[in-house]
């Protein structure tokens, strides 16, 4: 059981340096776990050293991959391919429709924007039909700190608040330097409009959750929602 | 005024000194609180220790929700990248050395 968990790292693959002082740091900031955003076609030579590097640091690893493309059929084609291979899928939105099917699909953990895409966000459209969580990226916020993005990040909060969607908040790091603290991201969080249980959730109970589902799902007794083979049960 | 302390440690790719770190941590609250925010806060570098890159300060409490977001989105010290992580906060200074 972890407490606080940072669900988008990118650690620089071929750099052991900068992977290495970047576990270092989610560690010392009060991760218990991360998930670690890796090319689809990563070799599991490399894939073993990552986990390493973190799980040496006391940070327990899952894998995630972020997906991104253009066509309907193509996201749905990547789902089927990847879904079963990661602990974690992200689907970083281009355009609104692409945002409306991985909102809609299951299979879909999360769903992000990036803030250098005009035209694209967490619309009431989306906001009403998503089954997927919210995520929002502090890198957004560090790379082009202007009120533009803000403005956008407190209407993403607006919509998915007014929907019920969950928010999860990730660093989205791709250098230890940009690794935050959990309480940081909160108070960050909060200040854009989050109430304070719901950011504190977004870093601990809500990544908790949606890793616990997927495990559940890849483990042998998952049937479908709601069903599960018990395996030595008896009725009495 | 209630105040709270908080240890932070920062991460660079050079050595930061006093005055840099004080001027970025000045310059982000008002970036984003701007100048009533920034007497609201009320921020007062207590203890800068710069071989183990650390310092505390002081914070009016209840305002360390913008400290924690003004410290979480300092990006540069002076020239350098940097970040400041903040690792520990009490009631005294005590509490954090």
């Amino acid at each position: 059981m972890f407490e606080f968990m940072d669900m988008h790292i990118l650690p620089k693959v071929d750099d052991e340096s900068s992977c290495a002082r970047m576990a270092q740091l989610v560690a010392l900031s009060g991760y218990k776990a991360v998930g670690l955003s890796i090319p689809t076609g990563l070799l599991g030579d490399r894939q073993k050293f990552l986990r390493r590097c973190f799980q040496d640091k006391g940070v327990e690893v899952f894998l995630r991959v972020d997906l991104t493309c253009s066509k309907r059929e193509e996201l749905l084609k990547l789902l089927r391919r990847f879904r079963s291979m990661f602990d974690i899928i992200g689907v970083r939105c281009t355009s609104h429709n692409l945002a409306l099917i991985a909102a809609r699909d299951r299979r879909v953990d999360l769903i992000f924007f990036d803030s250098t895409t005009r035209n694209v966000w967490f619309d009431d459209s989306i906001g009403n039909v998503s089954m997927a969580m919210l995520e929002l990226n502090l890198t957004s916020v560090l790379k082009t700190p202007n009120s533009l993005v803000f403005t956008r990040l407190r209407k993403d909060i607006e919509v998915a608040r007014r929907h019920n969607v969950g928010v999860v908040l990730s660093s989205g790091a791709t250098s230890p330097l940009l690794v935050r603290t959990p309480i940081q991201m909160a108070s960050v969080a909060e200040i854009l409009g989050l109430s304070k249980h719901e950011s504190i959730s977004g870093v601990s109970t809500i990544p908790q959750s949606i890793v616990d589902r997927n495990l559940k799902r890849r483990s042998r007794s998952y049937v479908e929602e709601g069903v599960e083979t018990i395996v030595g049960g008896s009725d009495s | 005024m209630s105040r709270r302390y908080v240890l932070v440690r920062i991460f660079s790719t050079a050595p930061v000194t006093e005055e840099q770190f004080a001027k970025a941590t000045t310059a982000s609250i008002l970036t984003y609180f701007g100048e009533i925010g920034l007497s609201r806060i009320s921020p007062k570098l207590i203890r800068f220790d710069s071989r183990r890159s650390s310092a505390v300060l002081a914070v009016a409490k209840d305002y360390i929700v913008e400290m924690q977001t003004a410290l979480a989105l300092i990006g540069r010290i002076g020239e350098t990248d940097a970040s400041v992580l903040p690792l520990k906060m009490s009631g005294t200074i005590k509490g954090v050395s």
